[in-house]
């Protein structure tokens, strides 16, 4: 596969070989002093393997590293510049990084376009800089990245604050440096593998479709997700998009649902175009699933992250609990699902195997005094049956004579050999928690209730509807 | 095509108005090849009785003035006329309505119109979005649009697929499908005509603003679909 440019001009910003850090400082808590303690931290474990230049005319040394008074003093192998200086000091230290040929710039620094006109002037100053140069920008006003694996990590949260996930086939970008920091600090308490994050802010150059252009090239990435306030060029994201999305699902979480235009238009149709529809078309038209918050958005990443594609829409539901199994079919017909009708031989099979009293049947209900092996029976019998696409298996750990351990290994195994998705739902408490997080691990995404389980299926359904669709051109 | 249309528009600018009145937006539709009933722009009395006679009773007036958009709301639409006598008194009564409605009008002159069975009624709208460009509506007419606000919408241009998701995507779809006894709508008609739409958009789009093709009369699977009211509205 040919790599495109943009391959090559956004990879220093996920793996430079050097990275110069513009306004370190040893001041505790300034963004300055936080990013370059992330680095020097990453680099003490291993993780971060390049070079750490600190970047302050006032300072010779910060915590035995080496400052360097200007850009022009920066050794050559410097293809990364971190900039945290305030924002009238941008454009000549731009200028700078020109001249010392570093093609990658994340600008932290707020105080530009979004506070008014004077900020604009200053953004179009450095765009033009770096236009002019090849130079890519991701910011100004905003988090920047974070890269688990290479150790990368502009969030000028500090660690004591906000714990970063771990590495995982998620990639996250986010308008808003606040939401992408406080999803990262969740992602990291929910056991959610985030592989790459771009918090990008007011995007005066690198945006959604440049991100989503290098994430087709990224086989760490298996899914991504972005939280938007608004897209800048149309036509370029619809494209990029539809690139994407022919090999990779995308999820985006997009805010702002106010109508606009309806005052101003004249036409019937104008009046009933809010931004909020034109995006659901744009979503719909490129093969994007719209997330309604933010945990529909981790819960599908989750399913993408850990699943197979479903084949059909056709849902089958194994419960221990009758009422999970009515809440899990009431959501298959919510979110626009079918309910598996399970084969005569299916049938037959479960009613051979079962217990009399346990129902087999789509939802079937293993009941009450169900041990590991009664559910390994009903998936047994539901991953052979082909009138079933997807399977989402209920299991309520609190039931006396169900074996934890024994139902997860279970559970995880048949989610290795199916090619059907199965996703697990566990309704409890801490031990509940416990035992999830433990099948997550093992590789089955676990949510919280019926109705969520099911609706990560929803995704994995829409997606593959999605792709068939565009195969079939 | 292009040029025809292009012809309807420019001479709609020249004269420094933005909005096409029916008659004009017809003519662009006609040139995409979009079905659009029988109809001629009488300037004169004799003319429309002419027009009238070469129908067929029962005929529909509707009085072009480029002041007056909403025809209903200034009573200048006639329908069901069945005779000469009537249509002369037609046309008196919304050449006053007009001036009563808008002193000003300029009037272009009256549309003679056939009167046409009634269908389902749908609308196909197009607006144009700053960050995305032209976006194509489509949604039942009447109250499902006006009041349930049942409508679809997918950047121009679009694909043939996009077109059967966008009907099949309404709340309202069944209707068109065919509920309680009633035999399917020209589905097949309504997709072509989105499909020209969105070519007479994408080709236009420096031009056109907004569009309304509404309502437009959808008949039973195999007789097609007609434009009944058409409005655009230029940049």
């Amino acid at each position: 596969m040919e790599m495109p440019k943009i391959v090559e001009e956004l990879k220093p910003f996920f793996e430079p070989k050097a990275v110069a850090i513009i306004g370190a400082t040893n001041k505790k808590g300034k963004v300055g002093n936080v990013i370059f303690e992330n680095f020097k931290r990453n680099k003490e474990q291993g993780i971060f393997k390049g070079n750490i230049y600190p970047v302050n005319p006032k300072l010779d040394e910060i915590e035995g590293y080496k400052v360097y008074k200007s850009v022009k003093e920066l050794p050559d192998d410097t293809d990364l510049a971190v900039i945290s200086i305030p924002a009238p000091f941008v454009p000549a230290t731009m200028k700078d990084i020109a001249e010392k040929g570093i093609k990658a710039v994340i600008i932290i620094t707020g105080g530009f376009g979004e506070l008014g006109e004077e900020g604009k002037r200053l953004e179009r100053e450095i765009y033009e800089i770096a236009k002019a140069n090849g130079i890519r920008v991701i910011g100004p006003n905003c988090v920047g990245v974070y890269v688990p694996d290479t150790g990368v990590d502009t969030v000028f949260l500090p660690e004591e604050k906000m714990d970063r996930p771990k590495s995982g086939p998620i990639a996250f970008v986010s308008q808003s440096g606040a939401f992408a920091a406080a999803m990262l600090d969740w992602a990291a308490l929910a056991g959610i593998g985030i592989g790459k994050m771009v918090s990008y802010g007011n995007k005066i150059d690198v945006d959604d479709a440049d991100l989503m252009d290098y994430f087709i090239y990224d086989d760490q990435i298996k899914v991504v997700t972005f939280y938007i306030e608004g897209v800048k060029d149309g036509r370029k994201f619809i494209e990029a998009a539809k690139r994407i999305t022919k090999v990779k699902p995308v999820i985006a979480l997009k805010s702002g649902r106010t109508e606009y235009g309806a005052k101003a238009a004249s036409s019937h149709t104008g009046s009933l175009a809010g931004a909020d529809v034109i995006y659901d078309a744009v979503f719909k038209q490129t093969g994007i699933i719209r997330a309604e918050d933010f945990e529909h958005m981790f819960d599908v990443a989750k399913a993408f992250a850990k699943c197979k594609l479903p084949k059909g829409d056709r849902i089958g539901i194994i419960t221990d609990g009758g009422g999970a199994g009515v809440m899990a079919s009431d959501a298959v017909a919510k979110f626009g699902l079918k309910m598996a009708q399970l084969s005569e031989e299916t049938l037959k099979f479960l009613k051979e195997n079962f217990p009399p009293h346990a129902v087999a049947g789509n939802p079937t209900d293993v009941v009450g005094d169900t041990d590991a092996q009664r559910y390994k029976i009903a998936i047994e019998g539901f991953v052979n049956d082909p009138n079933v696409d997807a399977i989402l298996v209920i299991v309520l750990f609190q039931v006396p004579l169900l074996n934890e351990m024994e139902i997860i290994e279970i559970l995880s195994e048949y989610a290795k050999k199916s090619e059907k998705p199965i996703v697990a739902v566990a309704m409890g408490g801490k031990k509940t928690e416990y035992y999830a997080k433990l099948l997550e691990e093992k590789g089955v995404p676990v949510y919280p209730t019926p109705e969520r389980g099911v609706r990560a299926l929803a995704g994995l359904v829409q997606y593959a509807k999605y792709l068939k669709k565009i195969e079939g051109e | 095509m292009k040029d025809e249309a292009l012809k309807v528009i420019n001479d709609v600018l020249s004269k420094g108005r933005k909005a096409l009145v029916e008659y004009e937006a017809k003519q662009v539709l006609k040139a995409y090849e979009l079905p659009v009933p029988d109809e001629k722009l009488a300037k004169t009395l004799d003319e429309a009785l002419e027009y009238a006679k070469e129908l067929g009773y029962p005929v529909v007036l509707k009085l072009m003035s480029p002041q007056i958009l909403h025809k209903s709301d200034a009573k200048i639409i006639a329908l069901n006329i069945k005779n000469e006598e009537e249509l002369k008194k037609k046309w008196e009564e919304i050449h006053e309505n007009a001036k009563k409605y808008r002193p000003d009008a300029e009037i272009l002159g009256v549309l003679v119109a056939p009167m046409l069975k009634p269908g389902r009624e749908v609308i196909i709208g197009v607006t144009e979005d700053p960050q995305f460009g032209h976006a194509i509506m489509f949604g039942l007419g009447g109250i499902f649009v006006e009041i349930l606000k049942d409508v679809t919408f997918r950047i121009i241009p679009i694909e043939e697929k996009d077109a059967w998701a966008m009907i099949k995507s309404i709340k309202g779809y069944p209707i068109l499908a065919g509920a309680r006894g009633e035999p399917p709508a020209d589905m097949k008609a309504l997709v072509d005509m989105m499909l020209k739409v969105s070519k007479l958009v994408d080709d236009l789009k420096d031009y056109i603003k907004e569009m309304d093709l509404n309502p437009v009369f959808v008949y039973n699977e195999g007789e097609g679909a007609v434009v009944v009211d058409a409005r655009i509205i230029l940049k």
